[in-house]
């Protein structure tokens, strides 16, 4: 039953049915978290820098989550109440998360 | 000076993650085990989650039966009440936290008073340099000061920590908190 599977094991797999909507908005949240820290640390290296990073990093995240929900899981968005709802998901938690990896490791690979 | 740069960050983050745990762990004996925030807290879920689930039945906006929309508004005062004995309970070991926490950041941002901790991979827009480029000499508003790398880190974990522990509030409860308590505010 959905509810002996681990979240975990249903967010690696198509089509899944959220019946407890904050499962699929826990998943979202650490995808995005995952997806911030990974674009912070590419945008320090290369250096990606000013508002094309920030823009980089907006159409990434939100891109993806995007991509999830509607191709990958193809939720209705209703049941959720809108994209917008799933997009603001852990919004500013991740956005700092970005900040301080883009803002470390440009200070690292490039200051020192 | 570059060099100390690097280190200077890292500390910065250490330290916030430090203070973090630190405010999570306070909040912790003087607030989360408690027996009165516990019932509270319950009591908010349990009732966040029946209102959810019969505003999601009835449906919002539409016309409603009155003794229905009588019962509905009902639950939300009481709601409103039970969120509102929440905030009070918190209220106390909140004081104790901010107090110990000012005196920490008073003391930190004295040691780290004029340094740059960190370069920025972008200008700040003019509002936030007051925190970005606080207490620094120049104007090369790449140079990052010591309170908005902590703010940007307390930010980016502090949420992952209370997750981490099960200290958080569920989404329903905090979305209708903030829908009942909102106008007056």
């Amino acid at each position: 039953t959905s509810m002996e599977t681990s979240i975990w094991s249903r967010a690696f797999k198509r089509q899944q049915k959220w019946e407890d909507k904050d499962d699929l908005l826990d998943v979202i949240y650490w995808m995005r978290l995952v997806v911030s820290i990974v674009v912070g640390i590419l945008c320090g290296i290369v250096p990606l820098t000013g508002i094309l990073g920030i823009v980089f990093y907006l159409g990434i995240s939100c891109g993806l989550i995007y991509a999830y929900c509607s191709i990958f899981q193809q939720i209705d968005e209703d049941e959720f109440g809108g994209m917008w709802e799933i997009l603001k998901e852990g919004f500013m938690t991740s956005f700092a998360m970005f900040l301080i990896n883009w803002i470390l490791i440009y200070t690292a690979c490039h200051f020192s | 000076i570059h060099s100390k740069m690097l280190a200077d960050a890292i500390l910065i983050v250490a330290i916030s993650i430090c203070t973090a745990l630190l405010s999570e762990g306070l909040s912790y004996v003087l607030l989360y085990r408690t027996e009165d925030y516990k019932r509270l807290k319950g009591v908010v879920e349990k009732q966040s989650k029946r209102l959810e689930r019969k505003r999601e039945v009835v449906g919002e906006g539409l016309a409603r039966p009155s003794g229905q929309k009588k019962k509905l508004e009902k639950q939300e005062e009481q709601l409103k009440n039970y969120n509102r004995d929440l905030t009070m309970v918190r209220m106390k070991s909140m004081v104790v936290i901010g107090f110990t926490f000012t005196a920490l950041l008073g003391m930190f941002n004295s040691i780290f008073d004029g340094r740059v901790v960190a370069k920025l991979p972008f200008v700040p827009f003019s509002l936030l340099q007051g925190i970005s480029h606080r207490n620094l000499m120049g104007s090369d508003f790449t140079d990052c000061s010591f309170i908005f790398l902590y703010i940007l880190c307390t930010m980016a974990i502090r949420e992952n920590i209370q997750k981490f522990f099960g200290f958080g509030v569920s989404r329903t409860a905090s979305k209708l908190g903030s829908n009942l308590v909102g106008p007056s505010k």
